[in-house]
């Protein structure tokens, strides 16, 4: 993994969950555009695991396999499935869920830095 | 069974609230990331080291198993899943405080930690919270008179049949 990419995918949620609140404060729903945003979060992942996945192969770096990409798994999934169960939802709360859902990522991605460099 | 699975045609009962709307759309959402986070854990430790722990890891995969059925109880929300809820979430709020109390007084018994383990301490001692919100929400959600019996009589009372003249 490289850091400037953690950086780019932990302020892009963080970013999601602050438009999310915003909604919250707002008393609105979530809207489709937000979940365009989700979708740009959820790309930077996949470029993020594609490459954790080359460094990988290529550099000879020691990591827990299973749970970097148990981890990396869980963190891909989250996103799209909140999108939907937070689209369903015409109150705040959908917009609660969203905030929540990016925040978890957010989470998780640094804790695959950390599982990251345990390895090293 | 039928009987409680039969929606109130009782004109005076309040059928029962949602339980994955509203609020109840957040509690599922974190039931969800917690039955996943729990789900990923368990069968990692199942195919990588099940034989260091198996008591933990035992206990580990039936928190893992029953966090995803209460996920889906209380995303579905039916009669039926209403009591698939209270019982998988009332064995959370049990299990949370009995085995995180246990792993405190005697950390030997369990040789690894659980999700439960500290009362949930690992994981920002959501499971230790969840199951007893989920079970204020369940109670807070219940239907004003769960035993409503469909009165055949009221049927074609002028509040359930459309006008056709309309």
């Amino acid at each position: 993994m490289v850091l400037p990419l953690l950086i780019l995918v932990v302020v892009a949620c963080a970013a999601l969950a602050g438009w999310a609140l915003w909604f919250v404060a707002r008393d609105r729903a979530v809207i489709l555009r937000q979940l365009f945003g989700a979708a740009v979060v959820e790309a930077l992942l996949v470029v993020q695991a594609v490459l954790a996945g080359v460094l990988m192969a290529t550099r000879d770096h020691a990591v827990d396999g299973p749970l970097f990409w148990g981890y990396v798994a869980t963190a891909l999934v989250i996103l799209p499935v909140a999108a939907v169960w937070a689209f369903a939802e015409r109150t705040k709360w959908s917009s609660v869920v969203l905030a929540v859902a990016a925040l978890t990522v957010a989470f998780l991605d640094w804790r695959l830095w950390q599982i990251w460099g345990a390895g090293a | 069974m039928t009987r409680a699975d039969a929606t109130p045609a009782d004109p005076g009962a309040t059928p029962a609230r949602r339980t994955g709307s509203g609020f109840g759309r957040l509690l599922v959402t974190v039931y969800g990331v917690l039955a996943f986070a729990a789900l990923g854990r368990s069968s990692y430790e199942l195919a990588t080291k099940f034989t260091e722990a198996p008591v933990a890891y035992s206990l580990s995969t039936l928190s893992a198993v029953v966090y995803v059925i209460a996920t889906l109880a209380l995303a579905k929300g039916g009669p039926r899943w209403r009591v698939v809820a209270w019982v998988t979430v009332a064995f959370e709020a049990v299990g949370v405080v009995a085995v995180g109390t246990a792993s405190v007084v005697a950390p030997d018994v369990f040789g690894e930690t659980t999700v439960w383990s500290g009362l949930g301490q690992g994981y920002g001692y959501i499971p230790l919270v969840l199951p007893f919100v989920g079970l204020w929400w369940l109670w807070h959600t219940r239907p004003s008179r769960p035993h409503a019996v469909p009165r055949p009589g009221r049927t074609h009372d002028s509040s359930t049949t459309p006008h056709p003249e309309a």
